[in-house]
């Protein structure tokens, strides 16, 4: 089992990461989710002891690892950009962390070989094994770094945005993959993304992060459906979040309706789920926000259509074409937003979830 | 539409094309030609023989001329390589500000801001019997007597030639360890490997294409010098480079031509070496 304690880190006086505090079980999957820039690389690099945290621990099974060189710790780092040592082939690549490794290096060629063949089938790169790694694909690439960290048998497995360069279909594929790998190997894996979907997707516990900071720790579905705050909601990019006299509009038109929040006086903020809202043709009922039609996008399975508000605040509604079929809307009508009152999450000043 | 394409690439290249055969390959052709005219004291002929070839190989001094060449080449090369690597290594892989490590290059070129002579001739106030080492080395008390080896001797053509020559061995070096990208090195020290192995199995096969054109400087200017050696070996140091100087200047064209083409095909088969070692196109 990983646990962090109060990690910290800056560069020249800027805080990167601070005061981070988070476990990964053994055995399990974790997702973090953050925006680019909002510090994961670097949690990552303080984790895998690529950098020295300022202040903070990191504990692996119990031990404390902190002060422990990066190449004695029993903890594979998946890079983003895949890594891979140019001038050797796959197979050598996989075996480097066997025959290289300052503790227990394998000298037996005929057991890295055992060894590299078995990860090589896992992962599916049968054939590919004698190939330098300037001929063989993006996926086969993400394929070989992680044979190549895997085989090490690290205790958990720290993987920077791992399907991120890959094309849509191939990341569909690799995120099943990953888990299954996963569950074969029965280490832990740290999921970074900066994808809310896959984050949602892949972990059995997730982390949203925050401006160097882990602002909410949780099951998928729970952070999902109920936000405990802003920063969870934002970064689930299935939020509208109001604030100033549109929130307050929003607010009296949900009054109007009988379920009233009696705290609605503290909010700052409110959210509503994307695929929560109603479109109206005409403007009529008194109890949804007039919007101007802008554009939409059709994703195939659902297309999210894009308004404005009269303040010029951009609002998405998403629909899903099981549900309806897709609108033909025009920037020349009027349109009003509806939503029921329970789906509003109010949020304080401190940009927490009022109850 | 093909016709117009190959004839835009021909008039694109002839500029090229024009100055390479006019003064590389004619006047190439033309050494290996002039090497098998007949010599006489004063004058050469035409008429094609291997007189001059003969004397090369059968002559101790012209012959011995060539080895100590040879010898002093690799000498120089494999000092170059062993003061340049470390330096380069440091500069490309310890130093991450780009602007620093482009400001320890430039000072490295420093000591090219003064004339080849002048760098050459500098080494003898300081390798002297009264020279600067001599006097420092006995006012710490290290040797009773001046060094006397230090200068006039193969040693100071030595200590001469992997001063001026060792930047072309640091530059190139440098550059191709600057590149290596910092992920690499964080993966190996990742799937457990030390320093040590960091260096030996990523750092150092990755720089290979630097140390091969680092190597290819020094020796193409290495094998055509003759200023240093007879400079600072007061002429007892004889190089292939000296033997072309004395035979042009005794009019000996045919000889002169004979050493000449002996060196550019000991460059060549260097060169050609290295190349197959590494395949630079590749990797640059």
């Amino acid at each position: 089992m990983l646990e962090v304690k109060g990690l910290s880190k800056s560069f020249n006086d800027v805080n990167a990461v601070s005061d981070i505090s988070f476990s990964v079980d053994s055995n399990s999957y974790v997702s973090l989710l953050g925006a680019s820039g909002c510090g994961k690389s670097v949690l990552l690099r303080l984790v895998a002891g690529l950098l020295a945290p300022d202040e903070g621990a990191v504990y692996l099974n119990g031990i404390d690892i902190t002060l422990q060189p990066c190449n004695e710790r029993q903890i594979g780092f998946v890079q983003q950009k895949y890594a891979l040592f140019p001038h050797l082939n796959v197979y050598d690549n996989i075996a480097f962390g066997l025959r290289h490794r300052t503790v227990d290096p394998i000298t037996d060629e005929a057991i890295v070989k055992k060894e590299v063949f078995e990860i090589i089938e896992l992962v599916g790169l049968q054939g590919q094994e004698y190939k330098m790694t300037g001929q063989i694909s993006g996926g086969q690439k993400q394929r070989v770094s992680l044979s190549r960290t895997l085989v090490t048998k690290p205790s958990i497995c720290l993987l920077d945005e791992p399907l991120g360069a890959l094309d849509a279909n191939l990341r569909e594929r690799m995120t099943i993959e990953l888990q299954n790998i996963r569950a074969e190997l029965g280490i832990s894996f740290m999921h970074v993304t900066g994808n809310e979907f896959e984050a949602l997707a892949m972990g059995q516990k997730m982390l949203v992060m925050e401006e160097g900071r882990i602002v909410r720790q949780g099951k998928p579905q729970e952070l999902y459906n109920l936000p405990l705050d802003l920063a969870t909601a934002k970064s689930m990019h299935s939020f509208n979040i109001f604030s100033g006299a549109l929130m307050k509009d929003v607010i009296n038109k949900a009054k109007s309706q009988k379920h009233s929040s009696p705290h609605s006086g503290k909010a700052s903020y409110c959210a509503l789920r994307m695929d929560k809202i109603d479109i109206q043709e005409g403007t009529n009922s008194g109890s949804g926000i007039p919007v101007e039609f802008v554009a939409n996008e059709f994703l195939g399975n659902k297309t999210i259509y894009f308004f404005k508000t009269n303040c010029g605040h951009i609002c998405e509604v998403e629909e899903h074409m099981s549900l309806t079929a897709p609108r033909n809307l025009s920037p020349n009508k009027e349109y009003q937003l509806n939503f029921s009152a329970q789906q509003i999450l109010l949020y304080d000043e401190n940009h927490l979830l009022i109850k | 539409m093909n016709n117009n394409a190959n004839t835009r690439t021909l008039l694109l290249l002839s500029p090229g094309i024009i100055w390479m055969t006019l003064f590389l390959m004619a006047p190439l052709i033309m050494m290996v030609y002039v090497s098998f005219w007949t010599q006489t004291t004063f004058t050469i002929k035409p008429d094609l023989t291997l007189q001059s070839w003969i004397n090369f190989f059968n002559s101790d001094t012209y012959f011995g001329a060539l080895l100590r060449t040879i010898r002093i080449w690799l000498t120089v090369l494999f000092i170059t390589f062993v003061i340049g690597y470390p330096v380069a290594l440091f500069i490309g892989q310890f130093i991450k500000n780009k602007t620093l490590q482009t400001a320890l290059l430039v000072t490295c070129v420093i000591p090219f801001w003064t004339s080849f002579l002048i760098r050459v001739l500098a080494w003898r106030p300081m390798l002297g019997k009264e020279g600067a080492i001599n006097i420092l080395l006995q006012k710490i008390g290290l040797i009773n007597a001046p060094i006397e080896v230090l200068l006039f001797t193969e040693l100071s053509v030595i200590i001469g030639m992997v001063q001026i020559y060792v930047v072309f061995m640091v530059g190139p070096i440098a550059f191709m360890i600057g590149r290596i990208d910092e992920s690499l090195i964080e993966s190996a020290r990742d799937l457990g490997a030390s320093a040590w192995f960091i260096f030996r199995k990523i750092i150092l096969p990755l720089s290979m294409p630097g140390v091969i054109v680092g190597a290819i400087f020094v020796t193409v200017m290495v094998l055509g010098e003759f200023a240093t050696a007879s400079a600072l070996s007061g002429r007892k140091v004889n190089l292939l480079g000296n033997i072309i100087i004395t035979q042009v200047g005794s009019l000996k064209w045919a000889f002169a031509a004979v050493v000449g083409v002996v060196l550019t095909m000991v460059m060549a088969v260097f060169v050609a070496i290295m190349l197959k070692i590494v395949n630079l196109r590749s990797q640059l």
